[in-house]
């Protein structure tokens, strides 16, 4: 029982904001580096959610086990959208390329959604595992462990990303290409080579968020655009710059839905993002971590 | 001289339908034909003249359906309820576009597809149950009214778009569409004409809403405010052609006919089907149906007129 | 060591759309050799350059290294062939450090091998760089930033190094100090082709110069035949004071 409502709704809110991180910073890449965004980002997601649903319900494989295949799944699917849909309109003139791209995320966000309702059913799905009703109790506070496995994961992928992209020479010829693509190329990098590894990137973190999802939260075929938005709010949030504030705007979120609960009830929750994301843009459009 | 004479031609036609048939299942086809043509007319006034991508195009339909509803169940008479759906909408646009229009056209996009979708979780919190037409106006229910008002609609909205065209106004917003910052270069101010654009479009989503309202019998609140609203939106005017008259029309008709002929009881497949298409009309044919109508009549026009 | 051209330019057009900015330029490019190519503001030099680079494709004619036609080839593999261009305006990659940038440079894979050997020696060249290794290249000084950018170049591993207005906007004594290296990179057998807006100091520097004007070729020969020519003096070397930065 909650004893003291305000703690236990700020850790939930982490949790969740930690999961809304991970969900944004996929987006985020892809969006810093080919200038495009993908709205059918949520449905990657969704599908990331799905398969760890399934390896689970099918093979008992662990959620978190399951991360390592979902990513590499959701890694190639990266790869063959990328090669076959957004690395068309990659090479026009930025405008022109975001809007296309935004176009084609959102059809291929109807096709995603409705072949999973075909395959799937549009009943909702969770991940109920051993401890997932378990969890620490610390000052009264409930720590559920499917809550901390997932924030864990959050922090230990966040990481994993940014060190691969501040020490590995590919993670590197990534910054170059997102600081200018041109003068990279120049340097010697195929910039078409650099696009398709941040398109499977981004879309290997949908699959790791869709599965930390999968566990304790639901997943449905509808799920994917309400995820979308929730990236995309947290993008706008944090600006462009490095990982970490996209993350720790993912987190603020979390917290700042979590008190409008408290404040307006749990039914006007989307209004907060809503607002947020919109007093953001008219006031300080370069987000609250931006570099530019 | 051909032209104005087929439509009216047309028109009249479209107008003496409830006279050729009252089988409902005809009635609501070309109910639902007409609103695809409002909701794509509306659409391309932001998204084809401005060139401005809207992915909530929803929101507005679901604001006119909600402010209508709400009124005309509550006894207010009609034809208010109707206007002050769509008024309720321009609202919503002014409040969309205001912050999301100073900034690079992926934030509108962005912003309008936030709110839509946000819209639509909160109105299914807050009206979860579905809203019912009370049983005196049930009663009184005449499918060919509807069917006269979505006409009507369709008409206005392709007037109103037409009229835009013809005004010195679209000559600064085509103008933004090409190149923002050299219309903004030779003095149009785009906030000023992209919030023109975003009104009107937003109010004859509204309407739409309000004429949707006006319809079902039955429905939930949020229903109106989903996403495939807006894609069908989308899907009709690209079809179609962005950013032409005629584009939604056509597209419109081609998107509701194609449908009936697939005649597939699945919703889910056909949504994959349209999303295909969809996604090789942005991919290859940008124009839509009526580009590439004007392209096989360039190659059949005899040489030298080009 | 002159093994014939390095670089061959036959009959090239370039357009921007409907636009054409070049017209069957040629233009050829010795190994070892320093190569100025002047003119007006506006006459595709800059075209030129990023066309011999890979980033722009021309709609006729051909562009040969070695005897190789690399006209279509992707920027990044006429880098692998041995051919870095230093763009105008550097267009360094501000939000990486200085090492991160010369680090990129030699991202190519024939320069990755050697990258190590390849930094030290451009450390050397330009000891300031060493100096602010960690430090943000967008924080640098327009001079620093040059020589980080040509730097950046060299890491590369070029046979030939292409360099597009490495003057502009920087004082006239780092304008010497970039031009003392340009020289002194020359003489270590790297041949380059530079377009500058400074025709005097370009003509002292090269072998043999063109003059391109409004996308034609209008004048080449040797260097000290141009830096005699009248026409080259009043329109780019500053006498009765009509045209060019001069020193």
């Amino acid at each position: 029982m909650n004893l003291e409502p305000v703690p236990q709704l700020l850790v939930f809110g982490v949790f969740v904001g930690a999961l809304y991180g991970v969900a944004a910073v996929g987006l985020a890449l892809v969006f810093g580096v080919m200038r495009v965004l993908n709205v059918a980002h949520g449905e990657l997601l969704m599908i990331g959610g799905y398969a760890s649903f399934w390896l689970f319900t099918l093979w008992r494989v662990d959620p978190f086990v399951s991360l390592l295949a979902t990513a590499p799944i959701l890694f190639v699917m990266g790869l063959a959208l990328n090669g076959g849909l957004f690395s068309h309109v990659v090479r026009l003139d930025e405008e022109t390329k975001i809007k296309n791209s935004l176009l084609i995320g959102f059809g291929l966000a109807l096709i995603l959604q409705n072949l999973a309702i075909q395959l799937w059913t549009a009943d909702e799905r969770s991940v109920t595992a051993a401890y997932s009703g378990l969890g620490l109790q610390l000052f009264g506070i409930v720590f559920p462990y499917t809550r901390l496995g997932g924030l864990a994961a959050a922090l230990l992928g966040i990481f994993a990303l940014h060190v691969f992209l501040q020490r590995t020479y590919v993670g590197k010829s990534i910054r170059a290409t997102a600081e200018d693509w041109e003068a990279a190329e120049l340097a010697g990098v195929s910039v078409r080579s650099v696009y398709l590894i941040t398109f499977a990137l981004g879309s290997a973190l949908a699959g790791v968020a869709g599965t930390l999802v999968s566990v304790g939260f639901t997943i449905a075929p509808s799920i994917g655009l309400t995820w979308t938005i929730k990236a995309l709010v947290v993008v706008v949030l944090a600006g462009l710059g490095n990982v970490f504030g996209v993350f720790a705007a993912g987190v603020l979120l979390g917290v700042a839905e979590a008190l409008s609960v408290l404040a307006i009830g749990p039914a006007y929750r989307e209004v907060v993002g809503l607002a947020l994301f919109l007093v953001v843009l008219l006031l300080r459009p370069q987000g609250l971590f931006g570099a530019r | 001289m051909l032209r104005p004479l087929l439509l009216l031609l047309g028109l009249a036609v479209a107008a003496l339908v409830p006279f050729m048939t009252q089988r409902t299942d005809a009635l609501n086809l070309l109910f639902l034909l007409l609103l695809y043509i409002t909701l794509g007319q509306s659409w391309n006034i932001v998204g084809g003249f401005v060139g401005q991508t809207n992915l909530g195009h929803a929101a507005f339909f679901g604001t006119g359906a909600l402010v209508a509803r709400g009124l005309w169940t509550s006894g207010v008479a009609f034809p208010l309820a109707f206007l002050a759906g769509g008024v309720a909408a321009a609202a919503a646009g002014i409040v969309v576009g205001l912050p999301t229009f100073r900034l690079r056209g992926a934030y509108f996009a962005i912003g309008t597809l936030a709110v839509g979708e946000g819209l639509r979780i909160t109105i299914g919190n807050v009206f979860p149950l579905i809203t019912t037409l009370p049983v005196a106006l049930i009663a009184t229910y005449d499918l060919s009214a509807r069917y006269y008002l979505a006409l009507g609609l369709a008409v206005a909205t392709t007037l109103a778009a037409y009229l835009l065209l013809r005004s010195r106004v679209s000559l600064g917003m085509l103008a933004i569409r090409e190149d923002e910052e050299a219309a903004q270069a030779t003095g149009v101010n785009p906030l000023r004409h992209k919030l023109a654009a975003l009104i009107i479009s937003s109010f004859f989503a509204g309407l739409a809403g309000s004429t949707f309202a006006f319809h079902q019998v039955g429905y939930y609140p949020s229903a109106p405010f989903s996403p495939i609203w807006t894609f069908d939106a989308l899907l009709v005017t690209f079809i179609g052609g962005a950013g032409s008259l005629a584009g939604p029309i056509l597209g419109a008709a081609f998107y509701t006919v194609i449908r009936e002929v697939l005649a597939v009881n699945l919703v889910q497949v056909h949504q994959v089907i349209f999303g295909t298409l969809f996604i090789i009309v942005v991919l290859a044919l940008p124009g839509g149906l009526v580009d590439a109508w004007a392209r096989v009549e360039r190659r059949f026009r005899p040489a030298g007129r080009r | 060591m002159r093994d014939g051209p390095i670089l061959e330019v036959d009959g090239v057009d370039a357009h921007y759309g409907d636009l054409q900015a070049l017209w069957g330029v040629s233009l050829r490019v010795d190994q070892g050799e320093v190569v100025a190519l002047i003119g007006p503001n506006g006459a595709g030099k800059t075209t030129l350059l990023r066309a011999v680079a890979g980033l722009h494709h021309p709609s006729a004619g051909d562009i040969k290294l070695r005897g190789q036609r690399v006209e279509t080839f992707p920027a990044h593999r006429i880098v692998t062939a041995g051919v870095v261009l230093v763009p105008e305006g550097r267009r360094l990659f501000g939000g990486m450090t200085v090492l991160e940038n010369l680090e990129m440079g030699a991202f190519s894979h024939r320069a990755r091998a050697e990258r190590f050997e390849t930094l030290r020696s451009a450390l050397e060249i330009f000891p300031v760089l060493a100096e602010r290794a960690s430090q943000r290249a967008a924080t640098l000084s327009g001079g620093q930033q040059q020589m980080l950018a040509v730097g950046r170049a060299l890491m590369g591993l070029p046979e030939l190094l292409l360099l597009d207005e490495p003057s502009l906007g920087l004082a006239p004594l780092v304008v010497e100090n970039i031009f003392g290296v340009l020289r002194e990179i020359n003489e270590r057998g790297v041949a380059v082709l530079l377009v500058e807006q400074n025709a005097r100091m370009a003509l002292e520097l090269a072998t043999r110069a063109y003059v391109l004007e409004q996308g034609r070729v209008v004048l080449h020969g040797s260097a000290t035949e141009l830096l005699e020519d009248e026409r080259v003096q009043e329109a780019y070397l500053g006498y009765r004071g009509v045209a060019g930065v001069h020193l």
